[in-house]
This record gives structure tokens, sequence and C-alpha cells, in this order.
């Protein structure tokens, strides 16, 4: 299924009260479209374990 | 066992290589039953043990290093695609990548013998940055360790087997209503899935042009992130001026959200 993700979480927020929805084709469609788009910020990605 | 025992008699080492291989790629072949049916060959003079091992070694740890190198050079691209068939993507990697360091590097060893971490250890190893000669040491130790177990136990229990070969024959009636029964099971687990996302789609959604118009007008929108893949590579990108919205720790994420304003959520 296209975007489960977001209508997943899209689907629980709304229960909880907020005004959720889901953004159809997600980040490929936005890049597709040429919209602008950032560099994740060092502070928001997830540092994962390296062996070196 | 009897077709395959047949198989692995007039093909030999390549078929047996082959199926190695493809299972250490992650194709869904039953390389444990070609194994077994090596050892039982080997048994009975149709293969020579010393050439099954020549052979299903190599091919395994070709397939692995295949996956190793791919892991070390894609980043996280790959684990995240071989993490889209699991239960709860959002998690997969991070799980996998953390049980992998905890347990250290002789999980290696021992990932033949487990489904699911058989196919993800060797790009999780790359993934993480593990030396290549290190590597190929403790991955061709898996696969000796492997292949002898399964080759072994064919050539020791041969005689077992083929009687189990013949009992399969003669249960034909029974073999065809365990695929059927099986297959059922398939079609129920498919609608359970189709039911399960059916409730998603009563969510709103937007295209891109219209959330795009919104921010162009000045509209006070939200637009949230909540992939995790997305977040394990430096150099990642995401919609400008969106935020990030952790799908693990929803509860705690969507606390500082404001209820009466429009949140736009994407993920890949």
């Amino acid at each position: 299924m296209r975007e489960a993700t977001s209508a997943r979480v899209a689907h629980w927020m709304r229960e909880q009260g907020y005004d959720a929805r889901v953004i159809v084709g997600g980040l490929r469609a936005w890049e597709r479209s040429g919209y602008q788009v950032e560099t994740v910020p060092a502070d928001d990605l997830v540092q994962l374990p390296k062996f070196n | 066992m009897g077709d395959i025992l047949s198989l692995i008699s007039h093909h030999g080492y390549a078929l047996v290589a082959l199926a190695v291989f493809l299972e250490a790629i992650g194709v869904p072949v039953p390389a444990a039953l070609a194994l077994l049916a090596a050892g039982t060959a080997s048994a009975v003079g149709k293969l020579r043990l010393g050439l099954v091992f020549a052979s299903t070694v190599p091919a395994m740890v070709t397939g692995d290093a295949l996956l190793f190198t791919l892991g070390r050079y894609t980043g996280w691209t790959l684990l995240g695609l071989l993490c889209r068939i699991s239960v709860n993507p959002e998690t997969c990697i991070l799980r996998s990548a953390e049980s992998f360091y905890r347990r250290g590097k002789m999980t290696l060893v021992l990932a033949k013998f487990i489904p699911g971490i058989n196919t993800m250890a060797p790009p999780l190893a790359g993934s993480m940055n593990m030396r290549p000669f290190q590597f190929l040491r403790l991955d061709a130790a898996g696969a000796i360790l492997y292949i002898s177990a399964y080759v072994t136990a064919g050539f020791v229990f041969s005689g077992f087997f083929e009687i189990f070969a013949r009992g399969i024959k003669n249960a034909g009636r029974a073999v065809e209503w365990a695929v059927l029964v099986g297959l059922l099971g398939y079609v129920a687990y498919r609608l359970r899935l189709y039911w399960k996302h059916r409730m998603y789609r009563v969510v709103p959604r937007a295209t891109v042009g219209e959330v795009k118009r919104k921010l162009d007008e000045g509209s006070d929108i939200v637009l949230a992130d909540v992939r995790s893949h997305g977040y394990y590579d430096s150099g990642a990108s995401r919609i400008h001026g969106s935020i990030r919205l952790e799908p693990n720790t929803l509860a705690e994420s969507v606390k500082t959200l404001p209820k009466d304003k429009e949140i736009y959520l994407y993920c890949t």
C-alpha cells in the first residue's frame, strides 16, 4: 500500500483529535514536482552503531 | 524430497551451488533441502562430498559478499528495501542494527540458521562498516557450519530421507491438501491486510500541488515527515520547512503539535 506509514500515523492522529492528512505520493512526488527540499539537519539524524 | 534428490543426482553440484547462492541473496529457495539432498546423494555415491563443499561454500560466501558490498556502498538503502517486507518496516532497520551490534560479530557465524537474519546480516555488516576481511572470515565460518550441518544430516540419515521421500510420494493427496490449505491461509492473510488498510482510506489526502498552493498562499499548516528510513544517512533530504515525527514514538512526538492546524504527513 502506498503512503502506508503516513496513512497509519494520520489515522491514529485523527483519533487523538489532530487534523492530520496525507500527502499523496510522499517525498518522491514532491521531488518529482521540482518543489524545494532541504537536507535533514544533523541533529535530526538517527545515529546507528558502527563497528569502526 | 524425492524430486529434489533426483534433480540433485542429475544436475549435481551446479544446482546445489545455485540454490545456496540464491538463498544467500534473499531469494526464497529451499537451499537447506538441497543441501540435505546433496548429503544423501553423497551417501549413495551420486555426488562427492568434497566437491559439494567446494561448490557450495564459495557460492554462499559470494552471495553474502555481494549483499555486504551493497550494504557498504548504499548505506541504509538496501536495508530499507529488505525491511519493507517486514511486519513493521519503521522499526525494522533500527532494531536489526542494534541487535546485531549488541550480540556482536559472532552473530554472522550463526545468522544462517535464523530465518530473516540470514539475509539481513551481510548488508548490516556492510552498512555498519565491518572490515571486509573480518566479514569474509566470519561469513566463511558461518557458511561452513551451515552447509556442514545440513550436508552431514543428509549423509548420516540418507536411509531415513529415502523412506521419507517414498512416504511423500505415497502421500501425494495429503501434500495437495496441505498446499491448498497453505494457499487459502495466504489469501486469508492478504484479505486481513486489505481490510486493515481499508480503514486508512478514510484519511483525507492532498496532492503535492494542493499542499504547495497552501504554502504559497501563506496558510498556517504543518508538514511532518514520518519516515524512519530517510533519517539514517547523512545528506538525506526532506520537504523544505517540514518537521520530523518519529513513527516509533508517536505518543510523545505529537504532544507539541497544534490541534487547530492542518498537519500534512508524508513518507517516502
